[in-house]
């Protein structure tokens, strides 16, 4: 295996002060370095949790019940937001959801990308500007010298978001976590923004952690992905792997609910959707959160959590993993 | 833990409300029963002059420099505050809700010379309009309470252009001019009763505005010479600051509370009627 | 690296000055009308009421409102006098009235900006404070009492103010703006002049103050729940400057525009203040004026008084586009 840069072990959070209402039941994972990594599931499952658990950015509402979160080796503190600043941007940066909102409308977008340069490195001014002027052009923004002193609301929604890139990046981080990067963006510019994360990860080395409810944008930029399901892990696999062969009957469910015109064929041309809701955090369920809505669950299911299997570098958490390769 | 703060939150934020209700009830019952527990007019001598509260048995709060009863103005003065606020804020209501109806209902030209006017209004300090038209018009109750009218509109007439201005472009709205409904009939039954809550939070607060402002008239004489209101209490008391301060302190305590009381009840009807704004001011 | 300058917006000036100067002449006809409303014809009213039942000043001041011409002839030459600051002659202090209001002016201002400031920076540090420990007892505290404030007489609250720190602690004069009789020059003036000015002040910001502090305090919670508050925690930037530097610019934005708004109720609030501390401003003028009925000089104040809003306003608003760039004056 790689040199892991990023391990989250067994994380569990909870709504504060309630341990018995889990937002994350004990999730593990690692990233590798220059590797990128799928966090896949729907809204809800956890998955933008766990980003922000990294960052030290949990809101006041939730807490860390316990796991470790490890970079390069040493435990990330991540209740001391003090202690946290000094990782933030400058070992792993973050690029949100929404580009629109992520700029503060009262400052040239320069500025802000001056910002966090100015806030961890003792650079003279002239030399960070021109660092900040140069980030926006290797984010292809046109005329950076002069888009820089832009204010956000005169830039498009994929402009902003490449600021926001060129923000995460600024430092040279180790990890990015992308949580949703393209979902609020036209369809054309997702792409365009996707392939510009790929590039800068050649460039720079940057592993980079890819939230997203999308498989289809998985399957051309994730190395490895893991896929998670109300607060649990449901199935990590190599993408191809995991395309192939998925184990876990939720990650069959979401592939057929997934437009894929190479097996559209076989499924008949229809979309198939996955029945039933996600179960709510605070039902205390002993057994498998998905058995409710599993067609092959069984008693055992319904009992007991299933343990993580391992085969190789695919694991998956059922009792009844479906065998069958896709075609 | 976490239960009990919440329960007790509420309880305070209720129980605001609740504090708000009951010294305004108190203010109205001390306007209903002035004539019953004082069956003398407030401006008569009741006793020897200067008397500290608690020192003169017929007069628990004391005596002014004119050995007039200060408990006996409180229950007068709470008649006219009340009168004047509300008579005053029922007025500027009507007149700001029709300018405000049909400038958010009608648009265009209409809502632009409406709107014109009304913050013109807003330009001129409003307190010194209320002043120059008690001074054209000369001082009576009659004159004040539409002095405070005039300077009150504008407010309302704004808030409910706005409301109206996004209800009219509702599909129930759109929906009964469709069906021809007239302009009149969609006004006033179909969009003003839902732009109303709003207009009651804002009028209780502008009542105690108003009763503030008519107690600054009266505190600079420029009130009704004729009865006694909290303002002219404090008017007179202030003459004797440094030796009885108490004559202008209680009637000003008397003004802090009816004001307090009114924003309390204010407040607790916005949560009360715009439940979706509660998260915004608290928690 | 060069900021790009933003031109001046000329036109918004243009068409807000000629907005204002329509403004400026509907006031003027209100006024007039204002005037028809009173009993008997303007010039009894204003001759009357100024305590001079004088037929020879009568017959002046029919002349010179022109009252034996048609109506809208008698408007024209209204507006006209107003136009050129010719706001007549008052025979109570013996002086032309636009001498008269101009050298009351500065008194006024310098009180208004002081009760200014101090609402302003009593509203911004007193309201982050509340945001910051939203629904905890400092929270609490600050907002029980802002709720207090807003309710209480601002007048009320001046003359307590005398009885506790003038009168019972003699830590400041009662009333007046300076100490006339000690011949102060220079720096002492100025001391002197502050020392006075302290009461005053306070006691005309409380109200705003309130206000200030219950906008803040709404402003900064909505502002610290806004996603570019979380990108900038996510650019690792510490509390401080997160507070002031991005959530505090964002959240004063609204204020600016409320204190914009608020300039022409600190001019009537004035007239209170003045009256009890004695400030020898324009408010103290109005009373005056008011107590003389001399109607003349109370209309030209509430003129002069709604075009000093007029022009407040505009600064207000090229200072707003100043500090928010997403606005654009046009």
């Amino acid at each position: 295996m790689a040199n892991p840069i990023l391990q989250v072990e067994n994380l569990q959070i909870c709504v504060r002060k309630k341990p018995g209402v889990l937002i994350l039941r004990g999730v593990s994972f690692h990233v590798n370095a220059g590797e990128t990594l799928a966090i896949v599931g729907e809204s809800g499952c956890g998955k933008s949790m766990t980003s922000l658990a990294i960052m030290g950015l949990l809101p006041d509402a939730v807490e860390k019940l316990s796991g470790t979160i490890r970079f390069k080796g040493r435990e990330l503190p991540i209740a001391d937001n003090r202690a946290m600043r000094k990782v933030r941007a400058a070992e792993i940066g973050m690029v949100f959801q929404e580009p629109m909102a992520a700029l503060d409308p009262l400052y040239p977008v320069g500025k802000q990308v001056l910002e966090v340069i100015e806030e961890h490195e003792k650079l003279p001014r002239e030399m960070a500007w021109a660092r900040v002027i140069d980030l926006l052009t290797k984010v292809d923004l046109p005329n950076p010298e002069t888009l820089a002193w832009s204010y956000p609301h005169k830039l498009s929604g994929g402009q902003l978001q490449r600021v926001v890139i060129a923000m995460a990046l600024a430092c040279n981080p180790d990890v990015l976590i992308a949580d949703e990067p393209t979902t609020a963006l036209d369809v054309t510019v997702q792409a365009q923004i996707m392939r510009l994360l790929k590039r800068l990860q050649r460039d720079t080395g940057v592993a980079i952690v890819l939230i997203t409810h999308n498989l289809g944008l998985v399957a051309h930029t994730a190395d490895r992905v893991m896929v998670m399901y109300a607060g649990n892990k449901a199935e990590e696999a190599p993408t191809r792997d995991l395309f192939l062969s998925p184990r876990h009957p939720y990650t069959r469910g979401l592939l057929d609910a997934t437009p894929n015109p190479e097996r559209a064929s076989a499924q008949g041309g229809v979309l198939r959707e996955i029945p039933g809701t996600v179960p709510s955090i605070a039902d205390p369920m002993s057994g498998c959160r998905f058995a409710p809505r599993c067609g092959n669950a069984s008693e055992l299911c319904r009992a007991r959590f299933p343990e993580p299997t391992i085969e190789g570098a695919h694991g998956y958490a059922c009792h009844h993993p479906g065998t069958d390769a896709r075609v | 833990m976490d239960r009990v703060k919440s329960l007790a939150s509420a309880i305070l934020r209720d129980w605001m409300l609740l504090l708000g209700l009951l010294l305004l009830a108190t203010v109205f019952f001390m306007a209903a029963t002035a004539p019953f527990f004082f069956p003398q007019p407030p401006d008569t001598m009741m006793g020897p002059p200067l008397q500290w509260p608690g020192q003169y048995p017929g007069a628990p709060l004391g005596t002014d420099g004119l050995g007039r009863n200060i408990l006996a103005g409180l229950f007068y003065g709470a008649q006219i505050s009340l009168l004047v606020g509300f008579a005053s804020v029922t007025v500027a209501m009507v007149f700001g809700i029709l300018v405000g109806a049909f400038a958010g209902y009608y648009g265009g030209w209409i809502d632009n010379l409406l709107m014109r006017v009304t913050e013109l209004f807003q330009t001129i300090p409003q307190f010194m309009l209320a002043i120059v038209v008690v001074a054209v018009l000369g001082p009576s109750i009659q004159v004040i309470i539409f002095s405070l009218a005039v300077v009150s509109w504008p407010a309302i007439a704004r808030l409910v252009r706005g409301e109206f201005m996004v209800l009219r472009e509702k599909a129930y709205v759109q929906g009964c001019i469709v069906v021809g409904m007239s302009d009149r009939r969609i006004i006033f039954t179909q969009i003003l009763p839902n732009a109303m809550s709003g207009v009651t939070v804002m009028s209780t607060i502008m009542i105690a505005t108003a009763i503030l402002m008519e107690s600054a008239l009266s505190f600079l004489g420029f009130g009704d010479p004729n009865v006694t209101t909290w303002g002219t209490m404090i008017g007179m008391g202030k003459n004797n600051l440094r030796d009885a301060w108490y004559i202008m302190t209680i009637p000003g305590i008397a003004l802090l509370l009816t004001a307090l009381a009114l924003n309390l009840v204010g407040d607790g009807l916005n949560d009360y009627l715009n439940p979706r704004l509660r998260s915004q001011r608290g928690q | 690296m060069k900021p790009i300058r933003r031109r001046f917006p000329w036109a918004f000036l243009a068409k807000r000055v000629a907005y204002g100067a329509l403004a400026m002449l509907v006031i003027a006809i209100i006024n007039f009308f204002l005037l028809k409303l009173a009993p008997g014809d303007a010039a009894e009213a204003l001759a009357g009421q100024a305590g001079t039942a004088d037929p020879v000043y009568i017959a002046q001041l029919r002349a010179q409102f022109g009252l034996d011409q048609p109506l809208l002839s008698q408007l024209w030459a209204f507006v006209v006098r107003l136009a050129t600051l010719d706001l007549g002659y008052s025979y109570v202090f013996n002086e032309r009235v636009s001498v008269l209001i101009f050298s009351r002016m500065p008194a006024t201002l310098m009180l208004m900006g002081a009760a200014i400031v101090i609402a302003v920076i009593g509203g911004i540090v007193f309201g982050v404070t509340a945001a910051r420990y939203a629904n905890r007892w400092p929270d609490r505290v600050i907002s029980f009492v802002a709720l207090l404030l807003y309710g209480t007489p601002p007048y009320w609250i001046g003359l307590m103010m005398i009885l506790i720190f003038a009168v019972t602690l003699g830590w400041t004069p009662t009333s007046g703006m300076e100490n006339v009789l000690a011949f102060n020059t220079g720096w002492d003036r100025v001391v002197d002049i502050a020392h006075h000015l302290i009461l005053p002040a306070l006691a005309q910001s409380i109200f705003y103050l309130a206000i200030y502090i219950r906008l803040v305090r709404a402003g900064m919670l909505e502002v610290l729940s806004l996603d570019f508050i979380r990108v900038a925690r996510a650019k690792g930037i510490s509390e401080r400057r997160l507070s002031y530097r991005h959530a505090l610019r964002n959240a004063v934005l609204p204020l600016v525009t409320v204190v914009g708004t608020n300039v022409g109720n600190f001019l009537g609030g004035a007239v209170l203040t003045e009256t009890v501390f004695s400030w020898p401003g324009v408010g103290r003028l109005m009373f005056d004026a008011m107590f003389q009925r001399d109607l003349n000089l109370l209309l030209s104040i509430l003129v002069l008084s709604s075009f000093f809003v007029i022009v407040a306003n505009l600064v207000v608003d090229l200072l707003y586009a100043i500090i928010n760039p997403t606005v654009e004056l046009k």
